[in-house]
């Protein structure tokens, strides 16, 4: 059971990204507007913008933050062909008694020659390490040698996709059995060029990224990607968001001692849903990756979440707007009988007026019907 | 929009209002649905939405265009271009007033007749209404017209005269001077008036754009393209400008007007209309003939004019609001992204909102946030409503839980865990009572051999049966009844232990369950006791507890038939009971009722029916293999058994596997499926110390577990984590981690600080140095220099602080190293890492407790705010 409540989010124009930091406390989102806005959970569980300050010139598509290790540190990337990091610096100024916190630029990242479509820190037990990706189909990894100095880093590697990339995904498995590797989607609609995802593996013995694999059977476009929690697990799971949502499995092979190539897998599809109609925008996984969330051009926000047999399967819908979904194809469900202010909050929304804190509550819709038995294709091998 | 094909248009201020125009005009108020739903003629647009007819106007025939005047008063006012080239004003069901009266029925009539291809009224001075023509010869294609032409400047005056001279309303009505006459020996196809500069008029005429200033009529500034339907300017971007040819879009920026600054990729079939999105910057929605979906274009950034040569950002999407072809759309002029939808065929219309691509986050406390255009909404879990029970929780939910209600510390009554971690799930209390039971035959065989059994016990079923040796076999009569049975049964130490493992019996060497027994009637679990006494060949007892069961309150009384049948036994071969049990024995629903027919059934030494019946707890299946299956086929069964758990990831199997390789492989598979980490973690624990912990995937287990309690800011919790682990793996205790050390001698002045732990032993060492003022803890031990002061107190460090320490030697002792301890954090070395000022740990947090800035002058050091994650409060704290 879900409910969700609307944030004054105070942005000019529209956010592309929503960002967690590692305890939940804290949040940041960016926009087109060129901004970034950092919020802080009060004791009460609401979120207080503490900050807000024009990050790039152009518009900012993701934010992410570093593990509290390294201090609190942020990274953004842009249309303006730059990533840049910046860190919180408390004692400088008094904003800290109005509840306003200073973040400064601790490095600009100019390596891009097009739009940085996304960036990402690399798991904390690789150090503080960050990759981007561009449109260029360039990913970059840069290391902050000296993790308490973070106006310097050094590009180490530069990995060409051939192909526009969208995404990036580190897979964030600690384990030793796992050497670092990072997942990259590429939006390039051109089915004809063949696998739009590539997952790069890191050779301790070349000391370099080089291909272990490329998803074949994902031609579309793809918009998101995400590696999920290791939690310990012996396998990897990847969600893609393209023109569905799909959930793949790679089981690493094991490795004869001789090889020295990169890892084999076994890449097997858990699941395929085409619920959303459309094309598919971001996904996300829980702490656990017990839970997926995913969003879609049709607007909708919707759980999936796998039973103990790995069968995936629906576990909520909401409407991007807040509002409980009312149906979809014609026919009414439960929903709109549940929650019986449904209109008024949808018609709220719609006139821009949502903006209170707390201003509707609404459940996340129990799936309907026909959706409680998805399509779930597994592939042999 | 020509003939039967449909247009719409909003009304500019009502945000309920909007007309269909195709051969006539129908006027429409969109409200929601329960509010329109008792009249008739409602027609539902979407689940919220349904529109009614408000008025229809058939006045004006052969309509071309129709354009809204962009006033607030008066409302309803439109303008029609004909196909004739007449522009007439028209109104739609209001009650007209004066200025709207005069208006209506008004006609502006060009000199020579074509077709009237579109209008548009001036946005700022909304008398002016320009009208685009089709070519006839050297005449002009772009009039424009003043509606107020042919009446005295104050209207109000001019509705005096009218009305008087009201027989002649015809012939007054009928203008045919335009004011303005442009666009000379050419066709114009598409206008709209420029946003910066309302003397301006963009057209798209024969072969080119073109721009038309009112000041300035005889010039122009055109540029050759073919692309000129549809010109429409960005509202947000006062200098875009679209318009297309055919299936292309090009994006104009009028300040390099040489060039379109970006052609969008051609479509299919040709276009016909475009609109930029009025509430939101850069989204233009396109439409082709005979489709059914809206191609949107979200432009991510605006084009710059010099210089720089990115191209912008195009996301290119589609939506379908409906199912039908769509003959037209229109944005809603307030509405986010919300758009009217009008099929092609027969006026179905559809009320529909294009989604801004939504980008989401979890958080590690499963809470989840997503942005939807401007705004953002945030999502928790309630748990209040987990109604639909626990079996829908998501596990990192339980596991928060379970943190809390401390599970998996419990180490002396380890069966207690399974209630701690909410007591329904049957595979962790099968788990859990199994390490319970190791543990306490670890414990008992520790008395009799000294340990070094112990390593056995943990080592599981699978193990203990390998080692078995010297079994005997008996053959037992049945208890109460005096027939020889023909049932062998075997015996040795092993199997003993085996049996105590699984729970049946609690002390060798004779195996007695009646205690056992006991305590699953308590338990209200007929059935399985009743099977239990049976397999132990005691058919009186079985029966015995069948007929309690059916006594009990609630019981099922079906027990007293299933006794009955039971009593009924015979191992005669051939008799009708058997047949008729092993038959009717599987439509029993209780699995242990059916595996008692199972075995009173079967031949001795095939008892697949019993062994092979999953329902029934491994446990009891283990034990009963124990019991009655020989030593050949003993370990094949429990072989198969182990392998299938394994495979499965049952945690019912570190009963055979134990806290071996083999349970580690098990619990494996149970990470995989499961994720539960927290069970992973503290099962392993409960292991005899050794290689099961240093397993790197039980050590990965671990750090994700505890990684998992830090996120969840469960400190405490990873602290007693720590701790329970620091006593069962001593190499997984981390150094101290913090040496402070004198300033003139350099060495550490542990023992006069109480903040380190071994101050215990370390005091006592200094103390029989036999120096008399050693009790001064404000000097470094090592040099006898004072050590630093207070910044507050600006006593020396070391100094008790409320003078609760005592001068006596041997007080100081007792105060240092045992009460104190505990109570006396005040006292606590603490500085800041940054000024590195500081001072006695109490004295310090009330200082920052009103302040901000560092008590030592001149510093304005914020130490307290230095770390954010050190202001974060522990969510377990109690």
């Amino acid at each position: 059971m879900f409910v969700a409540r609307s944030i004054a989010a105070d942005h000019k124009d529209l956010i592309h990204d929503v960002s967690y930091d590692f305890h939940g406390r804290r949040m940041a989102t960016c926009s087109s507007d060129q901004s970034v806005k950092v919020w802080d959970k009060s004791e009460n569980g609401e979120w207080l913008c503490t900050a807000s300050w024009k990050t790039h010139s152009g518009s900012v598509w993701r934010v992410t933050w570093a593990h509290p290790e390294f201090g609190q540190v942020l990274a953004s990337c842009s249309f303006d062909r730059t990533a840049a990091v910046w860190e919180e610096i408390v004692g400088e100024s008094n904003d800290k008694q109005r509840g306003l916190s200073h973040w400064i630029k601790r490095t600009t990242l100019v390596d891009s020659r097009t739009s940085v479509t996304d960036v990402k820190f690399a798991p904390k037990h690789m150090g503080l390490m960050l990759a981007t990706c561009s449109a260029d189909g360039v990913v970059r990894i840069y290391e902050a040698p000296d993790v308490m100095n973070l106006s310097q880093w050094s590009l180490q590697h530069e990995i060409s996709c051939k192909l526009s990339c969208s995404c990036i995904s580190w897979n964030p498995s600690s384990s030793r059995a796992h050497p670092p590797m990072l997942a990259v989607g590429s939006d390039d609609s051109n089915t004809t060029y063949g696998g739009k995802v590539q997952i790069y593996e890191y050779n301790e013995n070349t000391r370099k990224y080089s291909k272990a694999e490329t998803l074949m059977t994902v031609t579309d476009a793809v918009h998101d990607i995400s590696f999920a929690p290791n939690l310990g697990r012996s396998f990897h799971v990847l969600a893609i968001a393209t023109k569905d949502v799909r959930i793949f499995k790679l089981v690493p092979l094991r490795k004869e001692s001789t090889t020295t190539g990169p890892t084999k897998f076994d890449v097997q599809i858990m699941a395929q849903f085409d619920h959303h109609n459309s094309q598919v925008w971001r996904v996300s996984w829980n702490v656990t990756s017990t839970l997926l969330a995913s969003s879609g051009d049709d607007g909708c926000v919707r759980l999936w979440k796998a039973n103990y047999m790995d069968n995936w399967k629906c576990a909520g819908i909401l409407k991007g707007d807040g509002s409980p979904l009312t149906g979809l194809s014609g026919q009414p469900t439960a929903m709109s009988t549940v929650v019986g202010s449904s209109l008024q909050t949808s018609q709220n929304a719609l006139n821009g007026t949502s903006a209170g804190r707390i201003a509707k509550r609404a459940s996340f819709a129990p799936p309907l019907r026909q959706l409680t038995s998805p399509k779930i294709n597994q592939s042999p091998a | 929009m020509s003939g039967s094909k449909p247009d719409i248009l909003w009304s500019p201020h009502h945000p309920d209002l909007y007309v269909i125009c195709d051969s006539e005009l129908g006027l429409y108020r969109i409200g929601p649905v329960g509010g329109t739903e008792t009249k008739p003629g409602t027609l539902s647009l979407s689940k919220e939405t349904a529109a009614t007819l408000l008025a229809i106007n058939s006045d004006t025939p052969y309509m071309k265009c129709v354009a809204w005047y962009p006033k607030h008063e008066p409302e309803c006012l439109l303008a029609v271009g004909q196909a004739n080239g007449r522009v007439v004003l028209t109104s739609l069901g209001q009650n007209h007033n004066s200025t709207c009266k005069e208006l209506v029925g008004k006609e502006f009539v060009p000199k020579h007749a074509r077709q009237c291809n579109t209008l548009a009224w001036n946005p700022v001075d909304s008398n002016l209404l320009a009208a685009g023509l089709d070519k006839h010869r050297a005449d002009f294609s772009v009039l424009i017209w003043d509606i107020s032409s042919k009446f005295a400047p104050e209207t109000s005056v001019a509705a005096e005269k009218i009305r008087l001279s009201f027989v002649d309303l015809d012939s007054s009505s009928v203008v045919t001077k335009p004011l303005y006459e442009l666009g000379q020996n050419d066709a114009c196809l598409s206008l709209c008036w420029l946003l910066r500069d309302p003397k301006l008029l963009l057209a798209g005429m024969h072969r080119n754009l073109a721009i038309f200033d009112l000041r300035n009529t005889s010039q122009k500034m055109f540029v050759n393209t073919k692309a000129i339907q549809g010109v429409t300017v960005d509202p947000h971007f006062h200098d875009r400008v679209a318009s297309f040819f055919e299936g292309q879009v090009a994006i104009w920026d009028l300040r390099k007007f040489e060039k379109p600054v970006l052609t969008l990729t051609e479509q299919p079939k040709p276009l016909i209309k475009v609109a930029w999105c009025p509430t939101r910057t850069g989204l233009l929605a396109t439409l082709t003939r005979d489709s059914n979906i809206i191609r949107l274009y979200d432009m991510q950034h605006t084009p710059t004019p010099i210089g720089d040569e990115t191209e912008p950002t195009i996301i290119e999407r589609s939506v379908q609001p409906c199912e039908s072809q769509i003959g037209s759309f229109a944005w809603h002029p307030s509405s986010q992204n919300r758009m009217v939808v009008v099929s092609a065929s027969n006026r179905v219309m559809t009320d529909f909102t294009v989604f801004e691509r939504v980008s989401l986050a979890w958080s590690s406390t499963t809470s989840l946030t997503w942005a939807c255009g401007r705004h953002l909404y945030d999502c928790v879990e309630d748990s209040t409503g987990g109604t639909e029970g626990a079996a829908e929780t998501d596990i990192a939910t339980k596991m928060r839980e379970r943190a809390q209600s401390r599970y998996g510390h419990d180490t002396v009554q380890v069966w207690r865990n399974h209630l701690l971690a909410g007591g329904t799930d049957p595979q962790l209390k099968s788990l859990w009572f199994d390490l319970f039971y190791m543990k306490q035959c670890a414990e008992d065989q520790e008395l009799k051999l000294q340990g070094n059994k112990q390593s056995v016990v943990y080592s599981g079923i699978k193990n203990i049966i390998k080692t078995s040796s010297g079994t005997t076999e008996s053959r037992r009569c049945w208890s109460g009844s005096d027939r020889q049975a023909d049932v062998p049964r075997f015996y040795s130490e092993e199997r003993c232990l085996a049996l105590r493992l699984c729970g049946w019996i609690s002390r060798g060497p004779d195996i007695n369950v009646e205690t056992f027994l006991r305590s699953l009637e308590h338990e209200r679990e007929w059935e399985r006791a009743a099977a239990i006494a049976l397999f132990n060949l005691d058919i009186r007892r079985a029966i015995q507890i069948l007929n309690k069961g059916a006594m009990a309150e609630n019981g099922d009384l079906n027990l007293n038939v299933v006794a009955m049948a039971l009593s009924g036994y015979t191992d005669e071969k051939s008799s009708l009971w058997r047949e008729m049990c092993s038959s009717l024995r599987l439509q029993l629903k209780n699995p242990y009722l059916c595996v008692m027919f199972a075995f009173l059934t079967s031949e001795a030494g095939a008892y697949d029916g019993v062994l092979y019946e999953s329902s029934v707890a491994v446990r009891d299946r283990v034990a009963f293999a124990c019991m009655f299956l020989g030593d050949a086929q003993l370990p094949r069964y429990i072989d198969k058994l182990t392998n299938d758990m394994k495979e499965a990831g049952n945690l019912e199997g570190i009963l055979l596997t134990g806290l071996t390789k083999d349970g580690v492989d098990l619990m494996e598979s149970y990470v995989d499926r499961t994720a539960d980490v927290q069970t992973a973690s503290f099962c392993m624990l409960k292991g005899s110390p050794g290689e099961v912990l240093k397993d790197p995937r039980v050590q990965c287990w671990i750090e994700n577990y505890r990684n998992l309690l830090d996120a969840w800011r469960f400190w405490h919790k990873r602290a007693e984590f720590d701790i329970l682990r620091g006593k069962m793996d001593p190499s997984s205790k981390p150094l101290a981690q913090v040496f402070v050390s004198c300033n003139f001698c350099g060495k550490s002045i542990s023992y006069s600080c109480s903040a380190i732990p071994h101050q215990g032993r370390g005091f006592s060492q200094y103390g029989v140095s036999g120096s008399p003022t050693k009790s001064k803890v404000t000097s470094c031990p090592g040099c006898r220099k004072p050590l630093p002061r207070c910044a507050l107190c600006l006593m020396n460090m070391g100094t008790p602080v409320s003078g609760c320490s005592g001068t006596g030697k041997s007080d100081e002792k007792v105060d240092l190293t045992r009460e104190n301890k505990l109570a006396q954090f005040k006292n606590w070395f603490t500085w800041c890492h940054n000024c590195r000022h500081g001072g006695h740990a109490g004295h310090m947090l009330s200082w920052f407790r009103d302040h901000t800035e560092c008590p030592v002058s001149a510093c304005t050091c914020k130490c307290m705010q230095l770390d954010t994650t050190g202001n974060l409060v522990p969510a377990d704290s109690s």
